[in-house]
């Protein structure tokens, strides 16, 4: 293989000394023959002729042996592509229209293919990914997907035969680390010795777990803190750090391109299961087996399937029920390849990036549709030059292949154009956040899957493009042709293709502009959406000094002090502190009951946020009845410790909350029941909005923070809310001095104000609305243009009839009317097959739109609206060229 | 001509060319000299098919090829059978003998 492209290169290279040598070669031979033949005796004249004969002629003789390898090929290859650059280059508009055109449509196909990628096809990045599974658990409610508890896990490692190892791990502990420089709020995981066993990953620096040390202070680090924490010190190993107030020694650092196995999660360091007691606030008992926290990563034994390991699951989980029935009956076990999304989300996920794929492949035809347009309006430019090839003797074939070449040079070009402006979308891509407290890995980038894809891409795009085109352009009507007539245009034919192709397009965008429309006013609905509390002048820090050691009374203080003190601050209106803030897609919930009551089939689940005095005032929540949370609810209320009954925590509840549990009662006063706590209602508040912008109304209960930390201590932190009239930034600045005053080795995190919290809140409607108007921008221009391009060639086709019209006296107006029906004609045409498949296309997009409906008037009124005047602005500019025509000139022009 | 000459079965020429070859090396005349004598005058090469067939070979690794000089002190191209050469000989021997007693028994039943 190498040897033939070898002795081929140099061939092409030297081809006068190949050339010389063939030569040379077939005249020894020729020689050799004559030799012989004198020999045998026959005279020489004679011998000479037949030796001739023999030989054949030296010319083809040569062509033959440069046939023989795959040079020759190559070249002329090779001299149609020079020819085909050589043709574009005196196009040059043409060529910057097309290459734009499939630069934009692979454009968009590339970024979303690189979601795709990521989510969907790039395998976990850890040693040998196929045969890494996760083990889930399905309840009995067929609920999916949850996590195991600690005895099951153990049952599994022990029992399971298909997996030659099993790991466990807590999938995201927070922690602050410290040591030299700013205390830092991080994320990690808490894994089984064996985890960098089973999931087979080489260290770059130091080494996993030993199985001892499931209980030691050491840490493997991930890549990023390393670089960034530890200057990438190759000195590290050995070393202690502080984690959470703790010394750790550092073992080793993971694989740069390790973020956990959980596709989308961003975990920065490990430490063995066994430290959990000593790190997490509320560390679970790992004794119950109703208490599910760990996930799992379990290696398949060799030459095991997954099938035949998830037949072992469900015997194993058949035997747990049998012998745990109080905990694991009607449990099951769901084998996933490990690291891939979560079955839970997978369905819902896999068809909104299908749809996506759909929308840019429509961006992409439409962009196609154009390029074969101009090409075909090239083509017939052209005819004359085919004609004449044609005529010297080239075949079909030929002339096809070049004109391939021309569009596939072309649709490579696009693509090259395309990968770039990916790039830059792919990292604005990345800047979108989710509303969340925990680390994500949103980053998309264009990986070598997304590179494959775009050349592929551009090359179907590039033949489909080329080969409507090269079909008809290589096929000239020949007597019209010499003539320089028109070629490609037969008698009787009643649609033109070209025709065809701008009606696809208009078509196809009038879809697009309807779905970015839609979405469109979505975003502006969602955004409008009141989410029943102060959106702006809000500043939101993030402490967690349970994390530093503090026990839950006396973190409860230390808030407590850091209101008083953030409230002596200029500028400040009022603050509070809380667990957590609203609109984070999802916060602590417990179900609900009224003692006394028959409890209710399924006690509503009901949203639980800690607040301090201030909270309302903060965040502006009306208040309906009853009282705010006062300094007094901080006190101890624990009657007797003896009795396990827990003392009642003062709670104010929303609207949503009075009319599910005490519909036409007041609430005021009366007790409730969540998850075993006793909670007395001293007000009620208006409703809020908590996990997510576009969300049913759901009941939400605040607490006392205060009163609950002791007992219920937040797992991730608690925020400082601060309502402000001044400057965020120099707010920040006074805030964060007024925390390291009161403890200097709290690590400070989510600094963020409620406007930022808010835009990140509509993540989803702003990222569909955001794609959606640039795909239908570049869908609307790429139609217009096309439009524009038909109209134009028309024109320039009749120049002839219209000088003929004129000349008979056609008014200037008149014939300009002419071509706009013709053009608008199109338009309409067009317009009327795209609306009932947008409405369509809407229908299916209804689950992604808030508060807007799929048939929406405004919508369907102004696009199609939009486009006639585009169109008819497309059609304006060629009719106006062609009105300026002077018949005296146009019909002595010889075509 | 005393009687036209039968075409070559399709791929015969290479591995007649690896036969001829293993005696000698020999240049492109002596080739096709030797397999018109050794076949009676049955396979008669000309050199729009040899050459040809002589370049894919030298590509292919199982000949190679040097410019000697003649016995009458002309430059010639030279062919000499390489070890690969050899043992795609036996292979390709081997596999026609298997063809040809094939044939033969659909032939004769």
């Amino acid at each position: 293989m190498f040897n033939h492209l070898k002795s081929g290169l140099r061939a092409l290279l030297h081809r006068n000394r190949r050339n010389a040598d063939i030569e040379e070669e077939l005249q020894g031979f020729r020689e050799a023959a004559v030799q012989e033949k004198l020999r045998r005796g026959i005279p020489p004249h004679e011998a000479l002729r037949q030796a001739i004969a023999e030989t054949g002629p030296a010319e083809s003789v040569r062509a033959q042996v440069w046939n023989a390898g795959w040079e020759s090929t190559a070249e002329s290859l090779f001299r149609d592509l020079l020819y085909s650059l050589r043709r574009l280059a005196r196009t040059p508009g043409l060529v910057l229209v097309v290459v734009l055109s499939i630069g934009l449509g692979i454009a968009a196909n590339a970024t979303i293919f690189s979601i795709v990628s990521k989510i969907l096809l790039r395998p976990a990045p850890v040693g040998d990914p196929h045969t890494l599974t996760t083990v889930y658990l399905d309840d009995d409610t067929g609920g999916c997907c949850n996590s195991l508890s600690m005895p099951s896990y153990q049952d599994l490692r022990d029992h399971a035969r298909s997996f030659s190892g099993i790991s466990a791990y807590v999938d995201l502990l927070p922690a602050s680390i410290g040591g030299t420089g700013e205390p830092e709020r991080i994320w990690g995981q808490a894994a089984t010795t064996n985890f960098f066993d089973v999931t087979q990953l080489s260290l770059p620096l130091g080494r996993g777990f030993s199985p001892a040390e499931d209980t030691s202070p050491v840490i493997v680090l991930g890549y990023a803190l390393w670089q960034h924490r530890f200057a990438a010190d190759k000195a590290i190993l050995g070393k202690t750090i502080l984690l959470s107030g703790h010394p750790y020694t550092v073992i080793g650092v993971a694989p740069r391109s390790f973020r956990g196995i959980d596709l989308l999660l961003d975990p920065q360091f490990w430490v063995p299961l066994g430290d959990l007691p000593q790190l997490a606030t509320n560390p679970p008992d790992p004794s119950r087996r109703d208490w599910h926290y760990l996930r799992s990563a379990a290696r398949l034994q060799p030459g095991v399937t997954q099938s035949q390991a998830s037949a072992e699951l469900h015997v194993l989980a058949t035997d747990f029920a049998r012998q745990y029935p109080a905990t694991d009956k009607g449990h099951g076990f769901r084998l996933m390849p490990g690291g891939s999304i979560g079955p839970r989300d997978k369905r819902s996920i896999e068809l909104f990036l299908a749809s996506l794929s759909v929308v840019v492949l429509l961006v992409l035809s439409i962009a196609c549709a154009n390029v074969a347009n101009l090409m075909l309006a090239q083509g017939a430019r052209r005819q004359r030059e085919m004609a004449v090839r044609v005529a010297l003797g080239a075949t079909r074939a030929q002339l096809m292949r070049q004109l391939l070449l021309e569009s596939l040079t072309l649709a490579l070009a696009g693509g090259a154009v395309g990968v770039l402006l990916s790039v830059a979308a792919t990292s604005a891509l990345s800047s979108f956040r989710l509303p969340v407290p925990i680390p994500m890995d949103l980053s998309v980038d264009l990986d070598w899957r997304t590179l494959l894809y775009s050349l592929a891409l551009s090359l179907v795009a590039g033949f489909l493009c080329g080969i409507v085109p090269a079909w008809s352009a290589s096929r000239p009507h020949m007597p019209n042709a010499l003539k320089g007539e028109d070629a490609n245009t037969r008698p009787g034919r009643r649609f033109k293709l070209r025709d065809l192709l701008v009606v696809a397009q208009i078509s196809l965008s009038l879809i697009l502009l309807c779905a970015a429309s839609l979405f469109l006013r979505s975003l502006q609905r969602a955004a409008q959406i009141d989410p029943g509390f102060r959106s702006t002048g809000i500043l939101i820090l993030a402490i967690d000094p349970q994390v530093h050691g503090y026990t839950p009374a006396r973190t409860a203080r230390f808030l407590a002090t850091l209101r008083d003190r953030v409230l002596q601050l200029p500028g400040v209106l009022s603050a509070t502190t809380t667990d957590g803030v609203p609109l984070s897609m999802g916060h602590r919930s417990d179900g609900f009951s009224v003692p006394g009551q028959p409890s209710q089939q399924e006690p509503p689940s009901v949203e639980l946020y800690m607040a301090s005095p201030g909270y309302f005032e903060t965040l502006g929540i009306p208040r309906l009845s009853g009282r705010d949370f006062t300094p007094q609810d901080t006190a101890p209320t624990i009657t007797d410790p003896k009795s396990k009954s827990k003392a009642p925590i003062a709670a104010v509840v929303n609207e949503e909350f009075v009319r599910r549990l005490f519909p036409h009662q007041n609430p005021i006063g009366q007790r409730v029941n969540g998850a075993g706590t006793p909670y007395d209602i001293i007000g009620v508040v208006k409703d809020t909005k908590s996990r997510t912008i576009g969300e049913n109304q759901r009941p939400v209960l605040y607490r006392a923070l205060a009163q609950t930390i002791p007992a219920d201590p937040s797992g991730d932190g608690y925020q400082i809310m601060i309502r402000y009239e001044a400057d965020p930034t120099s707010l920040t600045t006074l805030v964060r001095s007024t925390i390291r005053d009161l403890d200097p080795t709290l690590a400070i995190f989510n600094i963020q104000t409620i406007e930022q919290h808010l835009k990140d809140a509509l993540f989803l409607p702003r990222l569909v609305g955001t794609l959606f108007t640039v795909f239908a921008a570049i869908g609307l221009a790429l139609a217009t243009i096309g439009l524009y391009g038909v109209m134009s060639y028309s024109v320039s086709q009749r120049t002839k009839e219209i000088g003929i019209r004129m000349a008979l006296g056609a008014r200037i107006e008149s014939v300009q009317h002419l071509l706009l029906t013709e053009g608008m004609r199109l338009a309409l045409a067009s317009i009327a097959i795209g609306l009932p498949l947008a409405l369509a296309a809407s229908k299916l997009a209804t689950t992604m739109l808030y508060g807007v409906h799929p048939y929406d008037a405004i919508t369907f009124t102004l696009v199609p609206i939009l486009l006639t005047a585009v169109s008819l602005l497309a059609c304006y500019l060629p009719s106006r060229r062609a009105s300026r025509i002077d018949p005296m000139i146009s019909l002595r022009a010889d075509g | 001509m005393p009687e036209k000459p039968t075409d070559l079965v399709q791929g015969t020429l290479e591995m007649l060319v690896l036969k001829t070859l293993a005696l000698e090396p020999m240049h492109g005349y002596g080739i096709a000299l030797r397999l018109e004598q050794v076949s009676d005058g049955a396979f008669r090469v000309n050199p729009g098919s040899l050459l040809p067939a002589l370049s894919r070979m030298e590509r292919d690794g199982s000949i190679q090829a040097e410019w000697r000089a003649t016995e009458n002190n002309r430059r010639a191209k030279y062919y000499i059978l390489t070890p690969q050469g050899r043992k795609a000989l036996k292979t390709e021997t081997a596999a026609w003998g298997r063809q040809i007693a094939a044939i033969n028994r659909i032939l004769e039943a």
